[in-house]
């Protein structure tokens, strides 16, 4: 029967690998992971049955939130796993082909930017940053600390109790908009720091609490990459900032080295 | 170095934000539409959170007082269920506006 072509990732042509995957199972936990050689690269793929995964029955596969989660942190560990022994280029998760010779094709049109990508990623991380903090001790402390609030306070002080209450609401906002500068602006001299020290960086999308779980509130998310000899210089900064900040409810907190989802790109 | 661990939930955050929005796309042969990050993350942490509930609630039924930890667990049930209402809206909201994205200008 005719087998689909699930990919995970490209990795250089390397002698040592077949020990590496051989007990790995792929996406099915059936079909076990192995590669397939295109001139200098090795495609890192398992098999998966034409019935069980063809488009209608992996849209409903798709549509299962358990199954997608399973299966997604299943892509991760595989390419997590790679990673540790071989540059890899990472594949989109589900990225699936009708056959070998499909795949072959595909592969055979991107081998030259593939074999300068793997080069280029060789010696580089990936790492990701995360700033959450406590929305209302910024708050208390923009509330108490900044001057224009501060003086803003003693004016109402002095008003008629009438307007005092109005003033006092507009204030409120006032409070709220400086302590959005203050997330803004702390992050984003975090970032700056780091940045100096990356090759590359990219400012990612923050995620409400609805996403994260956290009580905290994310105030930043990027991502670097890294040459491999400036990793350590790159933590031990972060871990003074961590130091420095953690006392004021700031969070700072790194992760990584991940496959270079961020920077391998093609075409 | 492997990477950092956190908590949980955000490692899922950390692991679906690259997964599925990153990561280098050679179009496959087979058409996949998965739901978004924010909606997948949403969903993902309500199922969890339900079971883990479920079970706290079932171990104070077998494990103490009937009577007393029945209150209580009719109590903690209620407050699952406004979580999970308040989940759902927020859900659905999202699939509202996702909806109304995808729809053809």
């Amino acid at each position: 029967m005719a087998k689909l072509v699930y990919l995970y990732g490209i990795i250089p042509k390397n002698d040592s690998y077949k020990e590496k995957l051989s007990t790995m199972k792929g996406l099915d936990d059936f079909h076990e992971i192995h590669t397939i050689p295109f001139q200098e690269t090795e495609a890192v793929i398992c098999h998966l049955d034409e019935v069980q995964y063809g488009e209608k029955e992996l849209e409903k596969k798709t549509n299962d939130v358990k199954w997608v989660h399973e299966k997604a942190f299943h892509h991760h560990e595989i390419l997590m796993k790679l990673y540790e022994e071989f540059p890899i280029i990472p594949m989109k998760f589900c990225t699936i082909y009708s056959g070998e010779e499909s795949l072959a094709k595909k592969l055979d049109a991107h081998q030259e930017n593939m074999i300068e990508l793997l080069e280029f990623i060789k010696d580089k991380e990936e790492w990701i940053m995360k700033i959450y903090c406590d929305p209302s001790k910024v708050r208390e402390n923009v509330s108490e600390q900044n001057t224009t609030i501060d003086q803003k306070r003693k004016e109402i002080g002095e008003m008629s109790p009438g307007r005092q209450y109005l003033e006092k609401r507009k204030l409120d906002q006032l409070i709220d908009q400086e302590a959005d500068r203050e997330k803004d602006s702390f992050a984003s001299n975090i970032h700056e720091a780091l940045a100096s020290i990356s090759l590359q960086n990219e400012v990612k999308k923050n995620w409400n609490k609805d996403v994260t779980g956290r009580t905290e509130e994310m105030c930043w998310n990027s991502v670097y990459m890294l040459k491999n000899t400036a990793v350590d210089d790159f933590l031990n900064h972060v871990k003074e900032l961590q130091d420095k900040w953690e006392p004021s409810g700031w969070q700072i907190e790194v992760t990584g080295p991940w496959p270079s989802y961020h920077y391998a790109k093609i075409g | 170095m492997a990477i950092e661990q956190s908590t949980g939930s955000s490692n899922l955050v950390d692991v679906l934000e690259t997964v599925l929005d990153k990561g280098v796309v050679i179009a496959g042969d087979i058409r996949v539409g998965i739901a978004d990050v924010e909606l997948l993350s949403i969903k993902i942490r309500l199922i969890v959170a339900s079971v883990d509930k479920a079970k706290e609630i079932g171990m104070d039924w077998w494990e103490t007082d009937p009577y007393l930890n029945s209150q209580a667990a009719l109590q903690e049930q209620d407050k699952l269920k406004e979580e999970n209402e308040q989940l759902q809206k927020r859900l659905e909201k999202l699939e509202g506006k996702l909806s109304e994205d995808s729809r053809l200008p």
